[in-house]
């Protein structure tokens, strides 16, 4: 038997006319230089409502969507143009972030007509936030173990259980909640449903969870008999754990998978001056080529699913790359960076801080980098 | 079908036919492989690059490429861009490093009968005859043919106006490209197939988990080398090129590693074939600039533009 390599990477670029929409964007970050105070890369740092909403009034949160809901009915290339142009300043996207790449996209094709009406347009306008519901104190990679449940009563859901690493839980006003809504079967994926959470006004106790960063981003949300109504459940119920999964190369092999540490790049660039000693002109060159390498991977991905294939092993191996990636990046840098005498480089070093803290959670966040090897290798046909 | 395409599958079918371990093995123990260069010629592949080929010069490196797949005991990078610059194949010509009256690292220099010698800096060269007696043989870490010889009176000027040493490191970066698949695929089938502990050994997590890092560096090899061929002929060509050689031979290192402990010691034999593709990208990731070598070229290139550009000179191309 001859093994062919079955992955595909097409050589796909950006259509031609992403350049005038890459200058709007550029041009708009550069007039909102007061929200890019201290730049930051990753997606999930940088709670601003305010500059989400300039973003809303822009077009350019749900871009894909239907103009019916707010969106703006361009292509999957543009929002990619749009995304990669606001990490790559580091302007501040966490407020809307999920809710402009999982939630609104999961209620436009599962949610009823009044759910769509009801959420998505504020999403649009970049008012409306939206978290995860996942992870629990004893699930995490196995997501099909959750045991928080959800009960129909006459009066709607009522909820019970704990959530955790809820992201934003505290600043943000939904939560697309995972839970049981059947007794768990020989099926382990059967009797899972999502149910939209009213984080201010349903009555879940939310927590913060500092992290080694020092901030508060995550958090503990528990449901103790919190009753919520009937229409709250998104799709069928029971058709949790499809609708969970479908939408995970759409989650996986975006821009904010390689670039979260992309501004200790740009600061390792300003520190080694126009004409850098070799070895440090060579850390520059070693990210950059990895960087390139990357980026199309990623756009070979977008080109894919805006040509309607679901390219769910190639997704997680630009994930896992990228995640890697992410990691290497502060430490190719740093090496390079002269030390000593004279040597302050200052905006490098708080850059490169900042991101160092963040980094144990590139490998983590949306999937392990060894779940997504299991992906990768059982697309290789290993398991 | 696509040209490319068809050139692709029809290079994949000959050089599987006429390229085999013994074919290998013969080539590295200093043979000319005589009957697979006839095989080469009759099907007019020593020609791809030349201007009135006919074929798309991007479809004459996805051709390299497929001769890096099968570790191809020919210098078909050498031989390409040769026949490209002397404008003509009436004879084997292949090409080295020109360094003052020498020139080094060339293929075969034996049997060829003119050699160009190629000047890393300038980016200009001389053709020569070559004069048997006068060469010194050697070889590089795959066993490929890598002669020193003199430039001799009467050479010629080559007056080249394209970037023929970023072509050459293109060459090796599509090799490479080709042959690092290769051992991916190679490393997949004997994982399914070696059994130890009652069951294959794909079955173990730590042998998935090597072999998906070394998918992923395959993966990205593949794309850089594409996106590097793409750029031929475009105003970014050396930078490109620059990127994919750097990546690409960062990709080499890690996946001939992994590739070698998922075999055991079978893969440290003579005997199996891992070696010949192996052997062939450590060799290859030095050839024509090895990382250091690229990544300094293009960091100095960025570093040149400055920080509050390099995000548009990353997002420029798709
Ligand atoms: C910054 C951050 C934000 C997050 N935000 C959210 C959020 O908003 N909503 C949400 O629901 N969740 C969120 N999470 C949680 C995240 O989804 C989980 O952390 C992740 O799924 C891993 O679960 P775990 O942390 O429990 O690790 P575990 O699953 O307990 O894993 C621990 C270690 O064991 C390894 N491991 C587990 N299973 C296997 C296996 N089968 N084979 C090999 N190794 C294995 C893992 O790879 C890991 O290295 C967030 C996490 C972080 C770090």
């Amino acid at each position: 038997m001859v093994v062919r390599f079955v992955l595909q990477f097409d050589r796909i670029s950006l259509p031609e006319d992403s350049p005038a929409l890459r200058a709007e964007v550029r041009e708009f970050l550069a007039a909102e230089s007061e929200h890019l105070a201290r730049p930051n890369s990753d997606f999930g740092t940088g709670h601003d409502p305010a500059f989400s909403r300039k973003l809303g009034a822009r077009g350019w949160i749900g871009m894909t969507w239907p103009k019916q809901y707010g969106g703006a009915e361009r292509s999957f290339f543009e929002r990619y143009v749009v995304t990669e142009e606001l990490l790559a300043a580091g302007a501040p996207v966490s407020a809307h972030w999920i809710a402009d790449r999982q939630s609104g996209p999961l209620l436009l094709r599962f949610g009823t007509d009044a759910q769509r009406e009801a959420y998505v347009p504020p999403i649009a306008r970049g008012e409306s936030y939206f978290s995860i519901g996942m992870s629990e104190p004893n699930t995490g990679s196995d997501l099909a173990s959750v045991r928080t449940t959800a009960k129909r009563t006459g009066d709607g859901w009522l909820i019970n259980g704990t959530k955790l690493w809820t992201s934003e839980a505290h600043r943000n006003h939904y939560m697309i909640t995972l839970v049981r809504t059947d007794a768990p079967s020989d099926n382990r994926h059967a009797g899972l449903s999502q149910i939209i959470v009213d984080l201010k006004n349903d009555g879940a106790r939310i927590r913060p969870i500092r992290n080694i960063a020092g901030s508060e981003d995550f958090n503990e949300v528990v449901f103790e008999d919190v009753l919520v109504p009937e229409d709250r459940i998104v799709g069928e119920p029971g058709n949790g754990w499809q609708q969970v999964t479908s939408e995970l190369a759409y989650e996986r092999a975006g821009p904010e998978r390689f670039l979260s540490a992309f501004r200790v790049f740009v600061e390792l660039v300003r520190a080694a001056g126009e004409a850098p000693e070799p070895q440090l002109a060579a850390a520059i060159g070693r990210i950059a080529a990895h960087l390139m390498a990357l980026r199309r991977m990623s756009i070979s991905v977008a080109g894919m699913l805006e040509d309607g294939q679901s390219p769910e092993v190639e997704a997680a191996l630009v994930k896992g790359l990228g995640n890697d990636f992410e990691k290497l990046l502060p430490e190719v840098a740093r090496l390079a960076v002269p030390t000593g005498p004279g040597a302050e480089h200052r905006r490098f070093r708080q850059t490169f801080a900042d991101t160092l803290l963040l980094s144990p959670a590139f490998t983590i966040r949306g999937g392990t980098r060894e779940i997504l090897r299991g992906v990768i290798a059982r697309g290789l046909g290993l398991r | 079908m696509d040209t490319r395409q068809l050139l692709i599958d029809t290079a994949e079918r000959i050089f599987s036919d006429h390229c085999d371990k013994a074919v290998l093995d013969a080539a590295e123990r200093g043979e000319f492989p005589e009957r697979l260069w006839n095989v080469v010629r009759e099907n007019g592949f020593h020609e791809l690059a030349m201007a009135d080929s006919g074929v798309d010069l991007k479809d004459a490196f996805a051709v390299i490429r497929v001769a890096g797949r099968h570790a191809l005991p020919l210098p078909m990078v050498e031989i390409l861009l040769a026949n490209r610059w002397l404008q003509s194949s009436a004879e084997l010509a292949v090409i080295g490093r020109l360094e003052g009256d020498r020139i080094a690292d060339v293929p075969w220099a034996g049997n060829a009968k003119r050699a160009l010698g190629i000047d890393w800096e300038g980016a200009d060269g001389v053709s020569t005859s070559v004069s048997v007696e006068e060469i010194g043989t050697a070889r590089n870490v795959a066993a490929e043919s890598r002669d020193g010889l003199p430039v001799m009176a009467g050479a010629q000027p080559l007056g080249l106006n394209e970037p023929a040493f970023e072509m050459l490191a293109l060459g090796r970066v599509a090799s490479m490209a080709g042959c690092l698949e290769r051992i991916l695929e190679l490393s997949l089938q004997y994982a399914n197939e070696r059994e130890q502990f009652g069951r294959p050994i794909s079955k173990f997590q730590a042998i998935q988990h090597n072999l998906a890092i070394v998918a992923g560096e395959v993966a990205a090899a593949s794309r850089a080398a594409d996106a590097a061929i793409d750029a031929l002929e475009g105003d970014r060509f050396a930078l490109e090129v620059a990127a994919a050689k750097a990546r690409v031979g960062e990709a080499a290192g890690i996946v001939a590693e992994s590739a070698h402990q998922v075999h055991g010691a079978m893969g440290f034999t003579h005997e199996h074939q891992l070696h010949h593709f192996t052997r062939r990208v450590w060799a290859w990731r030095d050839e024509y600039g090895n990382e250091a070598f690229w990544q300094e070229r293009l960091g100095r290139h960025l570093a040149g533009i400055g920080a509050e550009k390099v995000w548009d000179f990353l997002a420029t191309r798709g």
